[in-house]
C-alpha cells in the first residue's frame, strides 16, 4: 500500500495589506481586546471582503504519497509560493493544518544562507547548514557537490567576485545534493544558462524517480512539470481549481491561458479595414483536435472576405510573422476569379512545424497576379504552447519553426 | 482521515503553541550557530589590515578618552585602591558585551529577514549566535584586561588577593549574557512589528550606562539615589564581575539573587515568547 507522508487539511492564510506599523498598534490592542478578552471573534479581521485582508490561501486541501513529485502550477498571486512557505514552516497559516513524515528541505531561492563576501568553500558549508544539512553529510557530499558546479577552480575566492552563472551553479549545487525525505523546490530553475538547467532537471529527475522521494515542485515550465511530476494542482486567487493526474490539470491549465485569440468580425461593409473593392469580414485561428493550440496540433487560420467588384483573378497571400516579425513563410493561395460575393480562405497549418511561441498572420490581397488590392497586416495573432513527450530537456527551445527531421547519430568508427 | 493522525511525526497549524522540540532542534543546527559566528569574524576582519587588532582597539580608546575625561579632567573617584586604568577597562569591556549584543539581537528580523523567509531553520540559532559572537569578543577584551592586570601587579605595586572569588567570574558575564539575550529576544519581537522601538533602543542603552556602575562603583554613590541603582538588576553583576577580579565591590546576597533570578527569569519568558510568536512575525517585518 502506498504510504501518504504529506497531508494538507484545509489551509488557508491571511495577510494584511496596506500599512503596518503606524496605527498598528491600536488595531492590534482592539482585536486582541475582542478576541482574547470578550472572547468574539473580531468580524473586522475575519470578514473575507474586508479590504485590509487578503486570503493568500484559501481552504486549500490534499494529500500527498511517499515519493510521489507534485507540481504546483497558477498565475502569479495565486498562492503558491504562500503554501510552499507554510509547508516549509516559514510562516504559520491562518487556519487548517499540515501533517508530514520525516525531514523536510526547501530550496525557496537559489543560494540561500549565501554571503557575497565568503568564499565558495566557505558558502557550501554556510548554505548547507542553513539548509539542514548537517557538518557530515556535507563533508560526505563535498566533492560531489564541487565536481556538480564545474567551478572547483573558484572554490576559494569570495562569491562576489563570482559571475552570475557561477554563483547559480555552486548555489543549485548544494541544494541539489540535500536528501530530506521530502523537498520543496520553488520556482529556481528561471535562472542559470540552458545548459546548466538541463543538468539540474536532470538532477531533479533523479532524484524523484530513483530515489524514491517526494518532491513538491512550483514552476511555470509547463514542460517540466509534465515530465517530472505525477500530480498537478492548479491553484487560482488562493484556492485550489483542479488537482490531478500532471497531463489532465497542466491541459486545462493552459486551455484556459492559450485560448487563441477571439475571431475577429466586422458586420458593417462600410466601416471594415479595407477599401472600396475589398473588406475584410472575420478571421479566426483555432486548434484542431484540442482546445488549445499547442506545437503538435494543426492549426486552422479561415478568413472571410466581402468583394465588390468582379472581372479579375484574385489570390490572396498568408504570411505568417514569428515574434521578432521574421516572417516563417508565406503562401499564395490559388487563383478565383472576382465577383460580387463573400469569399472564405481556409488554411490549415500542418503539425510538426511551428514552435511554441506568438505568431502573428498577414494577408495580401493580389489582383491579377501583380497589383496589391490591400494588405491586412497582423490581422490576427495567436500563441503556440509547448508540449514535449521524451524529451529531458525543458529549457527555452530556439527557432521559429520546430520541425521533425529525420536525423541518424551512430559511431562511424570505433578508436 | 482521523486513524492516519496517530502516525505522523509533526504538525503545522494556526496555533503555534511552545514546544520542546524545537529548543532540542537549536542543537540539531549546531553547525549553523557555529558558521554564522565564524562568517561574523571573517566578514569584520577580511580586507583590513589590522585584522582582529580592532576588536581591542576601540576598547582601549575608549579606555583613553574615560581615563582622561573622567579621570585626569574631572577627577571622578573611582575606587580605592584599584586603579583607573583596571577600573575603566573592566567597565568597558563588560559594558560592551552587555550592550553589543543587547542591540545586535534587538535587529535580529531586521537584519536577517531575508534568511528567516526563506528557510526553516530554529529561529533561536540567529540570536544565539549574536550572543556568541559577542561573548568571544568580550573574551578575547577579557584576555587583554588581565594582560594588563598582570601588568600592574608586576610593575606598578599593585596588590590583588587570588583567591575563591575568580569563581565568581563566570558568573558575573553568565548573568550579563542571559539578561542582554533576554532582554534583547523581547526587544527583537517588539521592533520586528513596530520599527519605532529599534530607535528607542539606542537611547535606552546610552541612559542605562548611566544607572549602572560602569564609570563608577557603587560604593562611592551618594544614597540619596543609590535605590535607583539599585532597581536596575545590572548593577550586581557589574560589582561582582570587580570583585571577583579585584577583590573589591558591593555585593550581597539579595541583591545577587534579584539579579539572577530577573535574568533567567527574562530569559525564559523571552525565549517562550520568542519561539511562539517568531514564525507570526516573519509575516510583517
Amino acid at each position: 500500500m502506498e504510504e501518504m507522508i504529506l497531508s494538507v487539511e484545509h489551509l488557508s492564510k491571511q495577510y494584511q495589506l496596506g500599512k503596518i506599523g503606524t496605527g498598528s498598534l491600536r488595531q492590534d490592542i482592539s482585536h486582541w481586546w475582542k478576541t482574547s478578552v470578550l472572547k468574539k471573534q473580531d468580524p473586522f479581521f475575519y470578514s473575507g471582503e474586508n479590504k485590509d485582508f487578503i486570503w493568500a490561501l484559501n481552504d486549500v486541501s490534499f494529500q500527498l504519497n511517499k515519493g510521489e513529485a507534485l507540481g504546483i502550477i497558477g498565475s502569479n498571486g495565486s498562492g503558491k509560493s504562500t503554501l510552499l512557505k507554510i509547508i516549509s514552516k516559514i510562516t504559520s497559516p491562518t487556519k487548517g493544518f499540515v501533517h508530514g513524515k520525516g525531514t523536510i528541505s526547501s530550496i525557496l531561492e537559489i543560494g540561500t544562507g549565501f554571503h557575497p563576501e565568503l568564499t565558495g568553500r566557505e558558502n557550501i558549508f554556510m548554505s548547507g547548514y542553513a539548509l539542514g544539512m548537517t557538518r557530515s553529510e556535507i563533508i560526505k557530499k563535498f566533492d560531489e557537490i564541487v565536481e556538480f558546479t564545474g567551478i572547483s577552480k573558484f572554490l576559494d575566492t569570495p562569491v562576489k567576485r563570482y559571475s552570475s552563472g557561477m554563483y547559480v551553479r555552486l548555489a543549485f549545487s548544494v541544494a541539489a545534493h540535500l536528501e530530506p525525505d521530502i523537498l520543496v523546490i520553488d520556482e529556481v530553475l528561471a535562472v542559470g544558462d540552458v545548459e546548466f538547467q538541463k543538468k539540474c532537471l536532470g538532477k531533479m529527475q533523479d532524484i524523484s524517480h530513483h530515489n524514491a522521494r517526494t518532491i513538491l515542485f512550483v514552476s511555470h515550465n509547463m514542460a517540466a512539470i509534465n515530465n517530472l511530476c505525477s500530480k498537478v494542482i492548479w491553484l487560482e486567487k488562493g484556492v485550489l481549481k483542479k488537482e490531478g493526474s500532471s497531463k489532465e490539470v497542466v491541459k486545462s491549465y493552459l486551455e484556459q491561458f492559450a485560448q487563441p485569440e477571439a475571431p475577429r468580425e466586422w458586420n458593417d461593409p462600410e466601416s471594415a479595414p479595407g477599401n472600396e473593392i475589398i473588406r475584410l469580414k472575420k478571421t479566426s485561428v483555432e486548434a484542431i483536435g484540442q482546445g488549445f493550440i499547442s506545437v503538435s496540433t494543426p492549426i486552422r487560420i479561415r478568413s472571410q472576405f466581402w468583394f465588390f467588384d468582379e472581372g479579375f483573378t484574385v489570390n490572396v497571400n498568408v504570411r505568417l510573422l514569428a515574434e521578432q516579425g521574421e516572417c516563417v513563410f508565406e503562401l499564395g493561395s490559388s487563383s478565383v476569379s472576382a465577383c460580387r460575393s463573400i469569399m472564405e480562405l481556409d488554411v490549415v497549418v500542418p503539425t510538426p512545424l511551428l514552435n511554441n511561441q506568438t505568431y502573428s498572420v498577414t494577408l495580401t490581397v493580389v489582383k491579377n497576379y501583380s497589383q496589391h488590392l490591400f494588405e491586412f497586416a497582423n490581422c490576427i495573432s495567436f500563441t503556440v504552447q509547448d508540449e514535449r513527450k521524451d524529451v529531458s530537456y525543458y529549457g527555452t527551445w530556439p527557432g521559429v519553426t520546430r520541425p521533425i527531421i529525420d536525423n541518424n547519430l551512430y559511431i562511424k568508427e570505433n578508436l | 482521515m482521523s486513524e492516519a493522525t496517530n502516525h505522523w511525526e509533526w504538525e503545522i497549524g494556526p496555533k503555534t503553541g511552545f514546544s520542546l522540540e524545537e529548543l532540542k532542534s537549536v542543537f540539531d543546527y549546531r553547525h549553523l550557530l557555529s558558521a554564522t559566528v565564524k562568517k561574523e569574524f571573517i566578514l569584520n576582519y577580511r580586507q583590513t589590515i589590522l585584522g582582529p587588532v580592532w576588536l581591542l582597539f576601540q576598547p582601549l580608546l575608549t579606555l583613553i578618552v574615560y581615563v582622561f575625561v573622567f579621570g585626569k579632567l574631572m577627577g571622578v573617584s573611582t575606587s580605592r585602591s584599584i586603579p583607573p586604568v583596571l577600573f575603566y577597562f573592566s567597565g568597558i569591556v563588560l559594558w560592551n558585551f552587555f550592550s553589543d549584543s543587547f542591540s545586535s539581537i534587538s535587529n535580529t528580523f531586521r537584519d536577517h529577514i531575508y534568511l528567516y523567509s526563506k528557510v526553516y531553520f530554529p529561529r533561536l540559532i540567529l540570536p544565539l549566535s549574536i550572543l556568541s559572537t559577542n561573548f568571544l569578543r568580550f573574551l578575547i577584551q577579557l584576555a587583554l584586561l588581565i594582560i594588563l592586570l598582570v601588568y600592574y601587579v608586576t610593575f606598578q605595586h599593585y596588590t590583588i588577593i587570588i583567591g575563591l572569588q575568580l569563581l565568581c567570574l563566570p558568573l558575573a558575564f553568565l548573568g550579563i549574557a542571559f539578561t542582554s539575550l533576554g532582554v534583547g529576544l523581547i526587544a527583537a519581537l517588539l521592533t520586528a512589528k513596530y520599527r519605532d522601538i529599534a530607535n528607542l533602543i539606542g537611547i535606552v542603552l546610552r541612559l542605562l550606562m548611566f544607572v549602572t556602575p560602569v564609570l563608577y562603583s557603587l560604593a562611592t554613590v551618594n544614597n540619596q539615589f543609590k535605590w535607583i541603582i539599585l532597581i536596575n538588576p545590572l548593577t550586581p553583576l557589574f560589582e561582582l564581575f570587580r570583585y571577583s577580579l579585584f577583590g573589591e565591590g558591593t555585593i550581597t546576597p539579595h541583591y545577587l539573587i534579584y539579579a539572577f533570578s530577573f535574568s533567567l527569569l527574562i530569559l525564559a519568558v523571552s525565549v517562550f515568547l520568542f519561539t511562539t510568536r517568531s514564525s507570526k512575525l516573519i509575516d510583517v517585518s
